[in-house]
């Protein structure tokens, strides 16, 4: 038997070897316009070899002029490029033609699983085969929209059935999809929208513009899928496409849907206490994320401390989250990238949606106010919260007393001058407003208007202009008779941008300019009552440009690996009018060390920084299951959140790069590694991190940020470096899906002057995270959902003894950050309800039943030390959320 | 409808009652084993000696008094420029004492070495007496205050006390002025009664009132007798700042320092029985005592508030020679300027009731003494 085999082995190398000559021969055009099979025919009798095939085969089949000069095997290897023909060498004299019907089979499986999960096939025919120019593939291309909203639909996955490609649909909704000539499928999905299924005999290029469907009643199957087809193919590392569908069924606290809190539940995201203000990524603080909302930056993503995110889940229409790889578009933060879009009005009818809550109310309608042409969308949400602040009662405050209040609400008119033209205004307005203790009330309010035209410039050339105004501000106003005043901040931003996208082939370039103007107003006291005895302080206000240039190309080195190479040159500059501190050279930048001050005129300059960030995100598919990613990203981050609290405090301050505060710069390298397992069931992903900054901001002890001028001489700045893993498992598909992660991390900061300029953990450093997350299908309709989150405590400095001097006693505090507070973790379980999944319905209802924290962990929202009647201070903490919540909420959608 | 009603109703009312749990709560941290440190509060100066170094152990965060736990029979040896000048001699437990026969002198430097009982041995960082400008003039203002009580307000108002002061000519300006304020109080100790619940109260004077009980009528509890002088008839209270002020350059305009606050004088009838005396001094620092006394007010500053500034170590100025132990505190050297006023009662803008004079032994109220301080007129 062995002997036969390795017989037949010789016999077949000896045959390859062999069968160069025969299919050696050249073309000379006498084959032109006959079927293939007689020209065979002449062949086997001019060379003596013999073809065995089916006639009907390959009578469809003629070399035209192109052919000529070719050889034979060169012009056969042509022909059958894109079908199911290939041959072999039975003999060195005789060549068989075969039929492969897996692809064949394959696409037909698609079909069938299409047609099986009532998915809404359509055929599409671009040439025809005698016409076929057979020596290059042939290209499909077009764009992708919502159908009800005609907004672009940015990362819509589409797959080719036999050849398990992805492609995605780039910033305005385009794709273009490169195939061999013949049939296959594509498969086009996206986030809580219907697949569609094209079934294309393409033999010439073509063009298919696609409008998707909202899922009226959610397949369970369809977001996470296409998530995770998205992840194995998308080059870059560390970026997450965000499902609102999704976070509307994940248990909320109190009912309340919250983008941040999602965000938050990512791999390689942490928060630092329950309701916190923002997330920390990646051992990064709290400012590092560039929080974009229609491309202007948001500097208070939070309502009610950290409570509940500025966004309304209703209004927003998809969401982009990037920790690593962050493409040259982005820049101006040091950890991460946060891209919220607003949703459209509706260009055919009007219809709206909107959700009760035990907490907040929000309400969404959005409709043509020319139909096809003009959509508005508006959207609002308010609290009726005061009951909860006031049923909290602790033996530190009286919270009685204490209101809190916010809205926030957005206007979005868009109007489509033609097919390749839209110009889209957005408005978005929210106000806080909370007197937790004592007599100060807390207001601030974010206010942003921006306008954005999109435009085709031609086949290959998109451009986007925006241009918008946002402003954040506070107020502390302080009734107290004798001290009564009011503290404001503000932070004006003006932006202007260009973005242009360039696409021909596999060639694509993205490019563009974006400028920044800052205006901020770091401090006004005022007194507001003739009695009060408070002194009126203004700190000057500060002014600086921010400007950058970006590009980048995707280069598709072989159709496995695929690089995007970027470059982002930022440029900053502080100007006047102003004034700068000048301390005595060589000695501490110290209050007592001051020896004169400069003082600059209006425009002219103070300090400049210019930048180079070089960006790089490279994909390399090891099988169609398999990836192996790379991301390296420099960014320098230029504004400063100046915090020295335990907690992120709504008085936090911004500060400027300028004379004394560099730029911060981050280098992050990330890898990863992508995997799918059992035809997508199954999906894996393992991300490892190193990131270092350069000019990171810590506070001194003792430090007073709030109205001073001399702010150089409370902060330092420093080298910070972290590192950790990311894994993360998800079960696609099934009754029963879910995902865990888990993440090692570490963040660490060496800044002279602070801890004796030791090493000392960043507050965020929080090495072991863990989140589970899980969605039972009960029926069709109904789900039972729920996550478990685990963190480690975040580091603190607490006292440790009590020493006397002089008269007096004061506490002797550990080193910085050398202690942990008590570990995070919580359980939150919901029951979720949807309404009937006719496609012609009146409306839409969905109820979620919810259980916060299920087993009533007392978690730490913010650690204090309170003076005993000794004066010994006594470390508490503060949990705002100390027992379960039971919640309902109840959103609806009418059509 | 109703029946929804009734059900919203009870589970708002559910959530208010369990979320009406205590959701403030003290936390422990699992500290290490050793849990003290040592302590030191020394100074030297251009004033006049001794000087006095104070030596004791750290207290336990959970401890129920602030009494220094005093660490007895340590060496400590006052270097002047380098050189042995004088041993402490331990005058309480505790509590270290030159002789008198060195004075501190602008722009020599000054370090003590410490030798513990056991062995340890620390030494301060050398410090160099720098000169120090002078408080010009001591301003205060009055302020209206009120303190909520349970289900009131009282009156809480106070003497703001603001100080004037020159800077000296170095670039480095690091000051402190010190608070200090005084008041007289008379008292009637021969009255005093002692109340043992149940019993009727009956006559008790301290033996420093000068009076005994001498038989008297029946029912009487007896009669007053004098017998010598009363020691603890008038006394003067201290009143110390609870937090240090430092200089700090913002304030600096021609070299003066102009308008800081350095404490409160609480304006009652017993604070202003007669009088209130206030004592600032004004005393040159180094970096490390200025930084010390500025995290130690950081510290004091932020007590108590839920968006409180971290505070961080305040080690100050001595370091281990022959082990690992920490030793905290500071062993400084200065040079002082004092000044003094007076506010008087006539000042406070309105009528002070009555003083109630104590039937106490006035030695007995805390930061008291018998002995009028030296510039009381």
């Amino acid at each position: 038997m062995f002997k036969s085999l390795l017989l037949f082995f010789l016999i077949l190398a000896g045959c390859t070897l062999q069968a160069q000559p025969v299919l050696e021969i050249q073309l000379d055009g006498s084959e032109q316009g006959k079927p293939l099979p007689v020209f065979l025919k002449e062949v086997e009798q001019k060379v003596g070899v013999r073809f065995y095939f089916r006639t009907e085969w390959l009578e469809q089949f003629f070399f035209d002029d192109s052919y000529r000069g070719k050889t034979l095997k060169q012009a056969l290897e042509k022909v059958f490029q894109g079908t199911d023909l290939s041959y072999f060498f039975m003999s060195p004299l005789q060549v068989v033609i075969i039929k492969d019907f897996s692809q064949s089979a394959l696409r037909a499986n698609v079909l069938e699983t299409a047609i099986r999960q009532r998915k809404k096939i359509i055929p599409y025919t671009f040439g025809d085969l005698k016409k076929s120019v057979n020596d290059r593939l042939v290209v499909i291309s077009g764009r992708v929209v919502d159908a009800k909203t005609k907004e672009p639909l940015i990362n819509a996955a589409i797959a080719v059935s036999d050849n398990s490609k992805v492609f995605i649909t780039d910033e305005l909704g385009n794709y273009r999809v490169s195939l061999v000539p013949g049939a296959h499928v594509l498969t086009f999905s996206f986030a809580d929208h219907e697949d569609r299924v094209i079934d294309l005999i393409a033999y010439a290029d073509g063009k298919i513009n696609l409008e998707m469907d909202d899922i009226p009643i959610l397949l369970e199957e369809v977001v996470v899928q296409d998530r995770e087809a998205r992840e194995i193919t998308t080059n870059r590392i560390g970026q997450v496409q965000m499902s609102m569908k999704e976070l509307k069924r994940a248990p909320a606290m109190l009912g309340e849907v919250d983008l941040v809190k999602q965000v938050q539940t990512l791999a390689g995201v942490t928060t630092v206490g329950e309701a916190a203000s923002g997330f920390n990524v990646r051992g990064g603080s709290v400012d590092q994320n560039l929080i974009l909302y229609d491309g202007m930056p948001v500097f208070n993503s939070a309502h009610v401390f950290g409570f509940f995110s500025a966004f309304n889940s209703e209004a927003i229409r998809d969401v982009s989250f990037y920790r690593g790889g962050i493409p040259a578009e982005f820049g101006g933060r040091a950890s991460s990238v946060l891209d919220i879009k607003s949703k459209d009005g509706n260009y055919k009818r009007w219809n709206g949606s909107g959700g009760i809550g035990m907490l907040t109310s929000n309400l969404m309608l959005n409709g043509p106010l020319v139909k096809d042409k003009t959509s508005l969308a508006a959207s609002f949400r308010s609290t009726y919260s005061n009951w909860l602040i006031h049923s909290v009662k602790t033996n530190y405050a009286d919270l009685s007393k204490s209101n809190v209040s916010f809205y926030d609400g957005t206007l979005k008119l868009a109007h489509l001058y033609s097919q390749k033209t839209k110009l889209s205004l957005t408005g978005y307005a929210s106000k806080d407003a909370f007197r937790l203790l004592g007599d100060s009330t807390y207001q601030w309010t974010n206010l942003q208007l921006s306008a954005q035209v999109d435009h085709q410039l031609s086949e290959k050339l998109a451009a986007e202009f925006a241009a918008g105004v946002s402003s954040y501000g506070y107020n502390v106003v302080n009734a107290d008779f004798a001290t009564a005043s009011e503290l404001s901040y503000r932070i004006t931003t003006t932006l202007a941008k260009a973005g242009f996208h360039f696409q021909e082939g596999n060639k694509k370039i993205n490019f563009g300019w974006q400028l920044l103007h800052y205006q901020f107003d770091p401090g006004i006291l005022k007194p507001n009552s003739p009695i009060s005895n408070a002194k009126s302080i203004s700190m000057d206000k500060q002014y600086s440009i921010e400007s950058a240039f970006h590009a980048s190309k995707d280069w598709l080195v072989n159709k496995n690996i695929l690089v995007e190479g970027g470059l982002r040159l930022p440029i900053f500059v502080s100007f006047g009018p102003g004034s700068v501190n000048i301390y005595k050279e060589g000695g501490s930048i110290e209050t007592t060390n001051q020896i004169n001050t400069l003082t600059y005129k209006t425009a002219e300059p103070i300090k400049s920084y210019v930048g180079l960030e070089p960006r790089l995100s490279a994909r390399w598919l090891l099988s169609a299951t398999q990836s192996f990613k790379l991301g390296y990203n420099r960014m320098y981050q230029f504004l400063h959140l100046v915090t020295n609290t335990t907690a992120v405090t709504p008085v936090d301050i911004w500060q400027p790069s300028g004379y004394y505060f560099k730029p911060q710069i981050a280098d992050q390298v990330s890898v990863g590694y992508f995997a799918d397992y059992k035809e997508k069931k199954y999906g894996l992903s393992t991300e490892v991190f190193y990131k270092t900054i350069q000019n990171v901001l810590d506070f001194k002890d003792g430090a007073q940020l709030i109205l001073n001028t001399h702010l150089e001489t409370d902060l330092r700045q420093g080298a910070s470096r972290s590192y950790g893993i990311e894994t993360s498992l998800t079960k696609n598909t099934g009754r029963i899906t879910g995902s865990l992660n888990y993440t090692y991390s570490r963040s660490f900061r060496t800044i002279p002057g602070i801890n004796s300029g030791n090493q000392y953990a960043s507050n965020f450093d929080q090495p072991h995270v863990v989140n589970l997350a899980w969605k039972y299908s009960l029926g069709r309709r109904i789900f039972f959902t729920g996550n478990f989150t685990y963190h480690s405590g975040r580091p603190v400095t607490i006292p440790l003894s009590v020493f006397t001097y002089e008269n007096n006693s004061a506490a002797y505090f550990s080193e910085r950050n050398q202690y942990r507070i008590a570990d995070y973790h919580r359980l939150d379980v919901a029951l979720v309800i949807e309404g009937n999944s006719k496609r012609k319905k009146k409306g839409e209802s969905t109820w979620v039943f919810s259980v916060y924290n299920v087993y009533g962990r007392k978690n730490p929202y913010a650690i204090f030390f309170k003076n005993s009647a000794l004066g010994i201070p006594q470390p508490y903490q503060l949990s705002i959320i100390g027992t379960l919540l039971p919640s309902v909420s109840y959103n609806f959608k009418f059509l | 409808m109703k029946k929804h009603r009734a059900f919203f109703v009870s589970l708002t009312w559910l959530i208010v009652f369990l979320l009406t749990d205590a959701c403030v709560e003290k936390i422990d941290f699992d500290l290490p084993g050793a849990r003290f440190q040592y302590v030191v509060d020394g100074l030297i100066s251009d004033q006049s000696t001794p000087y006095q170094v104070k030596i004791s152990k750290s207290l336990s965060l959970e401890a129920d008094s602030i009494v220094n736990s005093p660490v007895s029979n340590a060496l400590i040896t006052l270097f002047e420029d380098q050189k042995p000048v004088e041993v402490f001699f331990e005058e309480s437990a505790g509590l270290y004492t030159t002789k008198g026969t060195t004075r501190g002198k602008v722009g020599r430097s000054y370090f003590i070495t410490i030798q513990t009982e056991d062995g340890k041995k620390f030494q301060s960082e050398p410090e160099t007496i720098k000169e120090v400008g002078e408080v010009k003039a001591i301003n205060y203002e009055f302020e209206a205050r009120k303190t909520k009580i349970v289900a009131d307000e009282i009156d809480s108002n106070v003497f703001n006390i603001f100080i004037d002061a020159s800077a000296t000519d170095s670039p480095e300006n690091y000051v402190r002025w010190r608070y200090t304020g005084n008041y007289k109080m008379d008292t009637q100790p021969e009255l005093h009664l002692t109340w043992t619940p149940p019993y009727t109260p009956y006559k008790n004077p301290p033996p420093c009132s000068g009076y005994k009980i001498g038989p008297g009528p029946p029912g009487s509890g007896g009669l007053l007798v004098k017998i010598g002088e009363c020691t603890c008839c008038t006394c003067w209270i201290y009143q110390y700042e609870t937090m240090p002020t430092v200089s700090n350059g913002q304030l600096i305009v021609n070299g003066q320092f102009r308008n800081i606050k350095v404490g409160e004088v609480p304006i009652n009838s017993t604070s202003f029985y007669e009088k209130f005396m206030i004592t600032v001094e004004q005393m040159s620092l180094s970096k490390d005592a200025y930084d010390f006394f500025k995290l130690i007010r950081a510290q004091k500053e932020s007590a108590s508030s839920l968006f409180q500034p971290q505070t961080g170590e305040i080690k100050g100025n001595l370091r281990p020679i022959n082990n690992e132990d920490l030793m905290i505190g500071l062993f400084w050297a200065t040079s002082i300027k004092r000044k003094h006023t007076f506010i008087n009662r006539s000042d406070v803008p309105y009528n002070l009731p009555a003083t109630d004079i104590p039937a106490d032994a006035c030695t007995d109220f805390r930061n008291s003494t018998n002995v009028k301080p030296a510039f009381w007129e």
